[in-house]
């Protein structure tokens, strides 16, 4: 696995932070893919609650998919539809009743890759489909809308139960998992479910799912940020990930005492520690040899820190 | 070069190639055969490859390129048949091949109950892909239903596995708490809470009876009359070495083949590594002994010198989000001492046992971000003698800072963002400015902040930093706790059972926060009657939670017999009972005494007769007089209307529907009564529990009374006109005590305490009687039965006597 990557299409490819500051949201920086006209606009634009993509996670408080640019309140349209850019989610990240900050990643599909992001609620004792982008996955789309999931059951449910991001491999095999065999059918493989925690008693689940052909990202880190396991000071442990390049990431052993781990402010990983913010790092330095992109996204459970997911283009 | 080989490529035999082939690449021309059909993979990953949470692949240790790399000659989906030691070789299923050295790690086989139905399509084990690969396929189904035998690491990986896979799982553990081996009842009661929160349905002290299916598994029926349906049945009972080519090859066995601590058996040229060995008498299921012996094993092979040993050993469920971590022994013991942490609102556990100064054990779960530390000091034998009092908060607070001397300071360095009171979001400065605000007591602090409001638990810690803002000023409050395990009183511990619907003893300790791991002789039989007085239906009894008396339904006296009260209810019997008594009398030797409660004691029976005199009291129709129990004891009547010329009511006929109704019943302290049939009084009615004393125009209703280290008249409460109503009131009345008294309080205490008119004017309304005698009646349906009858059944083994070895030894 040591060859360099060959280019293949991922399926998030821009990413960007919105941060609060007054009451307005501020670019807090992005990757944009080479995709200047939009990276341009942005760095130019705030958000007031409400408005636009990021303004309506903040006001709704909980992640939101954009479906289609076209006639909607995404306020760049013309240069996302210009980067070819087919769909985007605003993932709010709270600490407790703060805002910290919104990442919003936007994505491009087409007729050979397929992706899914899919945001779930919960409805008292099931989580439901509230939201998500299919593209042209019709099939599966139209089985997501259907389904429920209890407590511990599938990837939105165990993630759920378990209060911590988990990423899956292999969807296609996960049988009562009603959905395996349409997820099959289009090549979906992976998925990463994320919790997201907002003010209320509301919970949400994000699921990133994708396919062989067009994967989320090339490498992904679960990072454990708890105090419970990594104790008082700032700092988190690596417990699962997977790269193209390197392999497995988890540790090998049992109890975990190889897993690598990351202090506050060193490295991309530590900024996301120390700032408690989102991360879009763009440039190979500091990053893992052959990624130029690391997008990360914090966890919290209340006011507290407890995982950092990232994802490496 | 020398010919090796390895029969089975597991985890401990790969190991061994790879120090091999690091160290002495060309020094041994290698064959390898397993009876899997392929090489080497991290077995213990099986699980998140269950889940889903890994593939296969990535859990592959030694891919085809590494043993072609390494010359090695593949056997793999091969089984070896025999080890020919005369010849020196290894028959295989498909051929011999000669060796110079031989390994044997054929690791073990999986358990399997040989219960009916074991032998069904769809009852698998948990060992390796197969097992893997067929409860993945059966998850397959939607709406599956998935049965896990086995509440140990195995299972438990298994049930969450195969539950983030989609499917209805049940684990069925013969034990009372998950994983006895590696946690306590405490630790094991947060892992059931968290594997119900993911859906898993666990269930304790489960006797699997049978599986059965037409062709293949369709449900598992329980010893208890329970059936479960099931798509398929994981056996995860535990392992066994498979050490069968040793013992047919003659080598010298154990429990399985015995090596020496270079890993050799007991032919020179065979070395043995993994669970298939026995060392110094010990087996071995963990990794990382396995790891040890891998390297020893190497080392023997090139001539180099090194020994293995036993070490410690920790381990991690692999169950994503469930945090636990256990080391060394944390067996009870006279010399032991306990130090306990728990934090209930973060649902953390932690117990560290410490025996002559040195930490022996621990368990942690919830928060195990110390474990390496405390297992290092396990494993160091370190003395702790100086970090005692802070040992529990981990290596942040040691080093010889004030924090570190006193938990006191320890307090007093905590910032002012620190949350002491987890339930009401309350942070230490908060608590310091109403302090300095004018708050000097601990109600001031709960009034103004709500701190230590709600759950109680931080009571302590409210209690230091009043202790550490007022200095010598502050008073401790003089509500005494239960007892040294906790700061909570009675009353605290039984609002908490109720509010926070505790429902067992763990649930207790933890959620409320108790220092020692689970109680200690004071506070478990109050704890024990909280519990079964507030959730008669969800608790079960705990005798072990008893007093001696209570435990064996009898008295004991001070020649150490016992003395047997059959019930006489209110105060009447008939000849036939009398005759029964004085039969049982005789023939157990008994001394007859006619006591102040209208009954007749049988007294110097000898523990190992009591069934045997029960049973017989039994056949005569007479049931226990509970004369030992906090319960009901006895309801003094006096002869009433039918037979006195001063009786204005049937006050027998009263006595005797009250005891039939209220016999059985636990209370916090015992319950007598009395009905007396006019005011003359001669069943003393006036110094009982609950008095009646009829008149003309009905009863008259006193409670409170005693006689006995105090003395004290009953206080009316209430006149009624009926024996219906008197009954109502009575019934009523004993169950608001059973309710809200503390342990060991007799009624006329607890009346004290609470007043007299709060007891009236709650009874006062005729909904909340009703609901009171609902209550009474759910209790009753559990707990109204002869303890006689019950232990002459299922318990007369309890009273056999000690086998008297004196004359043998002597002989």
């Amino acid at each position: 696995m040591s060859q360099p990557l060959a280019p293949v299409a991922t399926f998030t490819r821009i990413a960007e932070v919105w941060i609060p500051e007054g009451d307005h949201l501020v670019h807090g920086g992005g990757a944009y893919d080479g995709a200047e006209g939009l990276s341009d606009l942005s760095g130019q634009m705030s958000f007031a609650k409400g408005e636009g993509l990021p303004g309506k996670a903040w006001a709704e408080a909980r992640p939101v998919v954009l479906k289609e640019f076209d006639g909607s309140y995404f306020k760049r349209t013309e240069a996302a539809k210009e980067a070819g850019l087919t769909c985007a989610v605003a993932v709010p990240v709270f600490a407790g009743k703060t805002l910290k900050a919104v990442l919003v990643i936007l994505c491009g599909d087409d007729a050979d890759h397929h992706g899914a992001i899919e945001v779930w609620e919960d409805e008292g004792s099931k989580l439901v489909l509230t939201d998500g982008y299919y593209g042209t996955a019709k099939n599966f789309e139209a089985i997501s809308q259907d389904i429920s999931f209890a407590y511990g059951q599938g990837l939105p449910g165990g993630v759920w139960a378990a209060s911590t991001p988990i990423l899956m491999r292999d969807l296609s095999r996960i049988g009562a998992f009603i959905r395996a065999e349409a997820a099959g059918e289009i090549g979906l493989k992976n998925g990463l479910g994320v919790p997201v925690p907002v003010p209320g008693d509301k919970s949400y689940v994000l699921t990133l799912l994708s396919s062989e052909n067009t994967p989320i990202a090339r490498r992904f880190e679960i990072w454990d940020a708890r105090p419970e396991v990594v104790g008082a000071e700032k700092k988190a442990l690596r417990m699962d990930g997977f790269c193209a390049l390197e392999g497995p990431l988890w540790p090998k052993e049992n109890p975990p005492v190889d897993a690598v781990s990351a202090s506050a402010w060193q490295g991309p990983v530590g900024q996301v520690l120390g700032s408690g913010l989102p991360e879009v790092h763009q440039g190979a330095t500091g990053l893992p040899k052959g990624y130029t992109l690391m997008v990360a996204l914090p966890v919290y459970k209340d006011t507290e820190l407890t995982h950092v997911v990232a994802w490496y283009l | 070069m020398q010919k090796l080989v390895v029969i089975g490529a597991g985890m401990a035999s790969g190991r061994v190639l790879e120090h091999l082939f690091d160290t002495a690449p060309e020094a041994f021309d290698v064959t390898l055969f397993n009876a899997e059909p392929r090489g080497n993979y991290n077995r213990i990953m099986l699980s998140p490859v269950l889940s889903g949470e890994k593939t296969f692949e990535e859990i592959v240790t030694h891919d085809d390129a590494w043993y072609a790399d390494n010359k090695v000659t593949t056997r793999f989906g091969e089984k070896v048949t025999k080890i020919d030691r005369d010849r020196k070789v290894v028959v295989g299923e498909n051929g011999e091949v000669a060796y110079d050295k031989l390994i044997i790690g054929t690791g073990s086989a999986p358990f399997i109950i040989p219960m009916p139905g074991h032998d069904l399509p769809g009852v698998v084990a948990y060992r390796d892909l197969e097992d893997t690969n067929a409860m993945i396929d059966a998850s397959a189904k939607p709406g599956g239903k998935a049965v896990v035998i086995g509440g140990g690491l195995l299972g438990l990986e298994a049930a969450a596995g195969l539950r983030l896979r989609g499917m209805d799982v049940t684990v069925l553990h013969i034990m009372g708490h998950l994983m006895e081996r590696q946690l306590d009842e405490a630790a094991g009661y947060l892992l059931k809470q968290d594997l119900e929160k993911r859906g898993i349905n666990v269930m304790l002290k489960a006797q699997t009876k049978c599986i059965e299916g037409d062709g293949k598994v369709e449900r598992v029926l329980l010893e208890d009359g329970t059936v479960l349906e099931a798509d398929i049945v994981c056996m995860a009972v535990g392992i066994r070495p498979a050490a069968a080519l040793g013992q047919d090859a003659g080598l010298e066995m154990g429990r399985a083949i015995k090596v020496d601590a270079q890993m050799r058996t007991s032919d020179p040229d065979i070395l043995a590594v993994g669970e298939c060995v026995e060392f110094e008498g010990n087996l071995f299921g963990l990794v990382a002994p396995l790891y040890d012996q891998a390297k020893v094993l190497a080392k023997t092979l090139l001539g180099e010198d090194d020994a293995f040993k036993m070490r410690e050993l920790s381990t991690k469920l692999k169950v994503t989000g469930c945090d636990l971590f256990s080391a060394g022994d944390f067996a009870e013991g006279d010399a032991r001492e306990d130090i306990v942490f728990r934090d209930p609102k973060r649902g953390v556990y932690k117990r560290l046992v410490i025996e002559d100064d040195k930490l022996v054990g621990a368990v942690m779960y919830g928060d195990t971000a110390d474990s390496n530390w405390f297992f290092g000091l396990i494993k160091d034998g370190s003395d702790i003698s100086e970090m005692r009092d802070t040992i529990i908060f981990g290596p942040a607070f040691q080093g010889g800072g004030a924090a570190a001397a006193d938990p006191l300071a320890a307090v007093a360095a905590l910032p002012a963002d620190a949350e002491i009171c987890g339930c009401n979001g309350v942070c230490k400065g908060t608590i310091v400015t109403a302090i300095e605000g004018g708050a000097t007591t601990l109600d001031d602090v709960k009034a103004i902040t709500k701190a230590s409001a709600s759950c109680g638990t931080c009571t302590g810690l409210v209690e230091q930093v009043l202790a550490v803002t007022l200095g010598d000023s502050f008073e401790a409050k003089a509500e005494k706790p239960i007892c040294k395990c906790t700061d909570l009183t009675h009353e605290d511990v039984r609002r908490l059972i109720k509010s926070q619907e505790l429902k067992s003893q763990p649930a207790v300790w933890q959620q409320l926060a108790w220092k020692t791991p689970n109680g200690c002789h004071v506070c478990r039989p109050a704890i024990n009657y909280y519990l079964l007085a507030d959730w008669p239906l969800d608790y079960q009894d705990d005798l072990q939670s008893r007093f001696v008396n209570e435990r064996n339904h009898a008295n004991i006296q001070k020649d150490g017999t016992y003395s047997v009260m059959p019930r006489m209810w209110g105060g009447m019997t008939d000849p036939d009972e009398l005759i029964a008594i004085a039969q049982a009398a005789k023939k157990f030797d008994a001394v007859v005494k006619v006591t102040g409660g209208q009954r007749i004691d049988l007294l110097g029976i000898k523990k190992e007769d009591l069934p045997a005199i029960w049973s017989d009291l039994n056949d005569a129709g007479m049931v226990s007089g509970h004369a030992y129990t906090k319960g009901l004891r006895t309801v003094k009547t006096c002869v009433g209307s039918d037979w006195c010329r001063f009786g204005t009511q049937d006050s027998t006929g009263l006595g005797i529907k009250l005891e039939k109704r209220l016999w059985g019943s636990w209370t916090p302290h015992k319950v007598k009564l009395g009905v007396s049939g006019c005011p003359r009084n001669c069943a003393e009615a006036t110094c009982k529990d609950v008095g009646v004393i009829c008149v003309d125009s009905g009863y008259q209703i006193g409670v409170a009374g005693a006689a006995g280290m105090d003395v004290k008249e009953t206080e009316r409460l209430i006149d009624v006109a009926t024996e219906e109503e008197a009954i109502e009131w009575t019934v009523a009345f004993v169950q608001l005590y059973r309710e809200n008294a503390k342990y060991l309080d007799r009624a006329y205490k607890w009346v004290a305490k609470v007043g007299l008119d709060w007891v009236k004017e709650t009874l006062d309304d005729p909904a909340t009687r009703a609901a009171l005698i609902e209550r009474f009646d759910i209790s009753q349906s559990v707990y109204q039965h002869d303890p006689w009858a019950e232990h002459v059944e299922n318990r007369k083994a309890q009273y056999a006597p000690l086998a008297d070895l004196t004359t043998e030894a002597a002989e």
